[in-house]
Formats: C-alpha cells, structure tokens, sequence
C-alpha cells in the first residue's frame, strides 16, 4: 500500500532500499548515514524486509563484501559518507571497472582535516574519476526515488554500472519532508529482478567478465557506458514518471529559467532554498533563473551546451572545492570545459559556498544571483572564483 | 590437494597474489580482489549465496600471509567474530614472496629476506592462535608434507557451519633457498622440529596431531639457506623456544585453550 | 611453453613403479597424473622442481636434462 508522511531522508532511504528489493546490504555506521542503517537493521529484525545485513568492521570491508555479493548475482544496497568513502577508495574503483551495478548512498558529509559532521560535496566528488554514476537529491522524496530508479539505470546491460545516489547530511539525511511511499507491486513492476549477464559464481553457471589484460580497451569500456547511461537515465525518468507521476526533469533542471540571461547552477539541498530566492527575486523583477544540477556523473554535456546559448552569465554554486586545480571548484571546472568551444558561450563564475556544512543562507544567494545578473550585463564577472563566505552578508535569512 | 577435499559443489575466493595465481587456473568458480581483502569478499559471496537460497555451496577463502597476518588480518577477524559460514585457509610461506621476497609478520625468527638481510629480528605471528582465540568452530594447522591429514582436515571442515580457519604451510624454494626437488623433505622436518607443529582446535578444545618425538631445530635450519646467517645462540634461543612451545602443546592436549 | 623455462624433466620407469600415486599426491602444479598405465607427466605445465623424483619410494622417476 502506498502511503505518505514526514520522512527523513536517511528514513526514505531505507524504505527504498527495501522497495528495491536489495538483497545483500553490507554497511559500517557513519554519521549523518547512521539511521539509514539502523532503520535497515529495523526493518529486516522486524521481518518486514528480507535481506542479508552484514555488520562489517569497516568500509573497506563493506565495499568488498559488496562486490562479492555483487560478483555471486546479488541486488547490494551500501551507504557510507565522508572518511568512510575514504576508506572505501581502495575498493571503491573495482564495481565501475568490473561493471557491477551496486547502488549504493553518499549522505554527504566533509572531509577531514577539520573534522565536521556537516555537508558538503567533498566526499562524492573526489570520486568523479571512478566511473561510479551519481545523482544530487534535494529532499526525501527525490532520494527515495532516486535510489529505486538507480537500479534500473545501473543494471540496464547497456550501462553496467555502478549508482551513488547522493543527499547532504543533516540538511536532506535528518530533515522530515512529506514523503509518498510507493506500493511494493507497482516498485516490482518498475524494477525487476537482478541478473548480471556476465557474473555468476554458481557452480552449475559460472561466468566471470572481463579477465582483459588491455587496460586502454577495458577503461574505454567504461567511459562508453557513461555515455549510454545519458540517455538510459532520461528513458527511466520518463518512465517513473508515467507510473509514479514524480518527475526530475533528467539530468538538469531549468527553474524559472524562461528570459533569464542569468542563471544560478546548485545542487543538492541548497537548491531548495535557491528555488525560494529565486521566486522572491523574479517577484520583484529580476530576470534571475536557476539550473539544478541533478546527475554530476556523467556530466550533461550535451545537455549544457545546447542551453548554454540561451544565457549571458552562469553563477555555479560549488559546495566543494579542488586545491590547486585550474578553476576552483568542480562543477564549475566541468562545466567551462563542457562549454568552452561553443560558439555563444556564457560567462562563468565559481562561487563556493556552504564548505564544512555552513548554512547556504537566502542573503548568500542572493548575493550570487545580483552577481551574476551584473556579469550578464556588463559581460565578465568581478570575481572568476568567489568564496562568499568570507562576504558579511548579513544574518542567516 | 584441497580442491580435491572440498569437492566441486565449491567456489573459490581468493585475495593476494599468492591465492590468485594458485586459483587461476581451476575449473571451479573463483574471483579474486587484489590484497588486503582476505575474507570480505567472501563474506560477501556468502551473503549473496544465501540471499539466493544457495547455501548447499561451499566457499573457500584462500590468502597468503602477508594478507592474512598483515593487511588484511582485522578482516579475518571481524569474519571469525562474526562466524562467516566459509572455509579460511592460509597459504604461508613466510614472507611476501610474489613481489620478491620480503618480510611478513609470519616470517620466522633468524629469516633472510630482503627487507631482513640480517634475518628478522622478531618472532612469526602465532596467527591460528590469534583467530582460535575468537572460538570459532574450527581451527587446525597443516602441512602439504602430510596430505593425508590435510585432507581429512579439510574434508571435516566442510561439514562444520560457521568460520574454519585452515593455516597451511607451503615451502618456497626460492625465498627459502632450497633445491625444489627437496621442497616435501624440508616442510616435513618443519613438522617433525616442531617448528611447524600439526593440531586442531575444535570448539576451543586442543586436539595435537603431531608426533611427540622431536628431531633438533637445526636440522631444518640448515636444509634452508635463509636460516645461514643464524648465530648459535640465536638456534639455542630458536630451539628453546620450540621446545617451551612443543611442551604447552602436549600439556593442554584434550583441554580448552581460551579463557 | 614449459620446456623454454625447465632445465630437467621427469622420466617414469613405469615396471620400478608401484603406482602409490604419492608423486600425483605431492606434485605442486598438479602435473603428474596417475593412470591404470602407469605415471603419465603434462610436459605442457610441468616445471622441472623434482619434487615427484624426490618422493618416490621406489625411485621410479628420474630427472633427466631437457634437450636444445
């Protein structure tokens, strides 16, 4: 039976593993993911989901474990953040590169040094060169559905996969948000069972993929099923929404985007709080739009450059940051490559905010947008990279 | 030989160079992980086999001693702790040997090796005791000198449920500094010093199978060119100390061993 | 292949040999197969360690120099 309440996000997490139907779930606690877990733990004692939990000693652990169980033809569902990820590296590269379709959660937390429990987008993005597919939620219900089309996107045999569906802790992992929760019947029928063409360990069908000793060939692979995950993705958006009546536009969003020659570029939570400032501003006239970037592997290239022309200034807001790399923040990097050799491109600007898991504040982003509305107009932004919270830009509003 | 024990309803895991290139080549379903994964691939494998009703299949877990004694040896044991249903088998040859010969944590005392040109200074890991210690179901040493008794080992192991651990030791030639031809005539006079000895700890009750009678340390110290640059003291000191060793062994035969 | 890394090779004088099988047992590469005939060697993955010689109770095997 379908139903909806107030959810957090590690609570809609569960649910959607469980509606998965994962059937190996490996995982080693973490703040902010721990109530994921817990409440997996919940369920399965309660016998209102079957599934195998391993209780392992570490992350490291965990992602071999899944990969394992992965490897024997198992659905696995894992979760970790921040110095967990870290810990998982080792590992962490063999299921894109074996193309095993684990899915598995980033509740994004910051790295250490400067231990914080917070958010931001270090953790996932230092894994952007794995191969792993991975899609920024907003609030509860985007990872609940996020997590359930993950499968189908990961699994497909043209994509082979591995998804990480990422979601900032505190600010989606323990904030409750009204949350439907779909039938079982009508998940199973969206997602079927998992069967990997090309792995199985069973005596009586042993298969194992890719014992290539060509390194060029084997990571070429991978990127070509990046590529096909593009158009995989939008095929299964478009089809949750048919059955479920939830769509996330693809790969991007354009909100409030239509005259705009300014737009922000956001992800994760603090689009939520983007959307309202944009609404307030365009109330008050300011031809502002936002861009909410949905999935960061692969990257919408093709997607962006074809938007790109319609707009003079893109303001990214990255929750991260690359020490020493040529453009500041990553998304920002990604995307003036995406757009470089376009013949009408836009000016970018690299803002950082929220780093270690300070509040995205409305003031904060309204600073950005009156930003980057003056780069569309006088054609270059003060700033190439901007940490605006070094800005006093009033109290948290 | 152990292939040949557990039978072909059977798949294979393995971690490390040692086990990988061991398992290479068989029949039997097998994956590998690189190193410092003894364990947690198969206990995913594990996992993954019973989610899909298939626990009639027996998993082995084969690994060498630098994973097992060194990088990997927290996973062996949260596996032993969380009394994975697999068969863990050790194959040592006391030292990390695939990348050319250098020193593990079961490398004995005395030992050349590259990293230990003047012979290690430390004595070998008492690694079957560390994960008896845990009180899994079964826990046993061998000796590819003794095949029979290996394959009893292991033939048993396979009707027990929950976490074995098989410790064997596997000769080196060529960091052990022998002629190959004399590699089961060297292994055996690991087992007959009691350097090596033969035992099995079944429900944490010690049972011993190797002979009481003891040849002198020195006899399998000098079949080995690693042990060349020992002192005579430190062979006393060796030979003392297998003898303490071989004296605890036979005292706590038929009893519990752990607290 | 093999014969480009061995310096020797195993021989069986099958009518010494009391086909115990302890050389099959002992073998590291699982290369010495016992048959109702007698001792058979796979040349394709034998390495020439002399172990199987060196066990043999009856002294059947010899190893022999690889020829070229």
């Amino acid at each position: 039976m379908s139903f909806t309440r107030m959810m957090e996000g590690n609570e809609a997490a569960a649910w959607s593993a469980k509606l998965s139907r994962a059937e190996v779930i490996p995982a080693y606690p973490i703040t902010p993911q721990t109530e994921l877990i817990s409440s997996l733990a919940s369920m399965i004692a309660d016998g209102k989901m079957k599934a195998e939990y391993i209780k392992v000693e570490g992350e490291h652990t965990a992602m071999a474990a899944a990969i394992g169980a992965s490897v024997t033809g198992a659905r696995v569902f894992t979760a970790s953040s921040s110095q967990g990820i870290l810990f998982m590296e080792e590992p962490f590269w063999m299921p894109p590169g074996m193309r095993l379709p684990i899915g598995m959660c980033i509740v994004n937390r910051s790295i250490a040094p400067l231990g914080t429990l917070r958010p931001d987008h270090m953790d996932s993005m230092l894994q952007r060169d794995t191969g792993w597919i991975q899609l920024y939620c907003e609030d509860s219900q985007e990872v609940l559905d996020t997590i359930i089309m993950g499968y189908r996107i990961g699994e497909d045999k043209r994509v082979y996969l591995p998804v990480a569906t990422c979601y900032d802790g505190y600010f989606v992992s323990a904030t409750a948000t009204p949350t439907n929760v779909p039938d079982q019947s009508e998940v199973d029928d969206f997602l079927p069972p998992y069967k990997h063409e090309w792995y199985s360990l069973l005596p009586e069908d042993f298969r194992m993929h890719g014992r290539e000793t060509n390194m060029a060939k084997a990571r070429y692979e991978v990127q070509q099923a990046q590529e096909t995950a593009k158009a995989v993705i939008e095929e299964v958006e478009k089809d949750w929404k048919k059955r479920f009546g939830r769509y996330y536009d693809g790969m991007i969003e354009e909100y409030q985007c239509k005259d705009a020659d300014a737009v922000l570029m956001t992800m994760g939570s603090m689009t939520g709080t983007a959307r309202d400032v944009v609404d307030e501003m365009r109330a008050n006239g300011k031809k502002i739009g936002l861009i909410k970037l949905r999935c960061f592997r692969p990257f919408p290239r093709e997607e962006l450059r074809r938007i790109a022309k319609k707009y003079k200034a893109i303001g990214v807001a990255d929750r991260n940051t690359s020490f020493g790399s040529a453009g500041g923040g990553i998304v920002a990097t990604d995307l003036a490559r995406a757009l470089y050799d376009i013949d009408e491109r836009p000016v970018i600007a690299d803002f950082h905010v929220g780093l270690g898991g300070t509040d995205v504040t409305m003031n904060q982003i309204e600073y950005m947008a009156k930003q980057t509305l003056r780069a569309a107009k006088a054609g270059k932004f003060k700033k190439a990279v901007d940490w605006v919270e070094f800005h006093d830009l009033g109290p948290v509003m | 030989m152990i292939l040949d024990a557990v039978g072909s309803n059977t798949v294979v895991y393995g971690d490390g160079p040692c086990a990988m290139c061991a398992i290479r080549n068989i029949k039997l379903p097998n994956f590998s992980i690189h190193f410092s994964f003894a364990a947690d691939g198969a206990t995913g494998i594990v996992a993954g086999l019973r989610a899909k009703g298939r626990e009639d299949i027996t998993v082995v877990s084969s690994a060498g001693d630098g994973s097992i004694g060194d990088i990997s040896l927290g996973k062996v044991s949260a596996a032993a702790e969380r009394n994975e249903n697999m068969i863990q088998i050790c194959v040592d040859n006391e030292a990390y040997m695939n990348t050319g010969i250098q020193k593990s944590g079961l490398t004995p005392f005395g030992a050349w090796t590259t990293t230990t040109p003047r012979g290690k200074e430390a004595m070998k890991k008492d690694i079957p005791m560390i994960i008896a210690a845990h009180k899994p179901p079964y826990v046993a040493t061998a000796s590819v000198a003794y095949p029979n008794d290996l394959k009893a080992k292991l033939r048993k192991a396979k009707e027990i449920k929950g976490f074995k651990y098989i410790h064997t030791v596997i000769p080196c030639p060529t960091g052990w500094r022998f002629d190959p031809a004399k590699a089961i005539e060297v292994t055996k006079l690991g087992v007959d010093t009691w350097v090596w000895p033969l035992y099995e700890i079944e429900a944490n009750i010690l049972k011993v199978n190797s002979r009481s009678e003891q040849k002198p340390v020195r006899e399998y110290l000098d079949a080995q060119g690693r042990f060349r640059g020992m002192s005579p003291e430190q062979i006393d000191f060796l030979q003392g100390e297998t003898d303490t060793r071989r004296k605890n062994l036979l005292d706590a035969n038929g009893k519990r061993l752990f607290l | 292949m093999s014969s480009i890394v061995r310096s020797f090779r195993p021989t069986v004088d099958q009518k010494k040999c009391v086909k115990c099988g302890l050389c099959q047992t002992y073998c590291p590469e699982g290369t010495v197969i016992l048959t109702d005939e007698g001792i058979l060697f796979d040349y394709r993955f034998c390495k020439g360690c002399g172990v199987c010689a060196n066990e043999c109770r009856v002294k059947a095997i010899e190893m022999v120099r690889e020829e070229g």
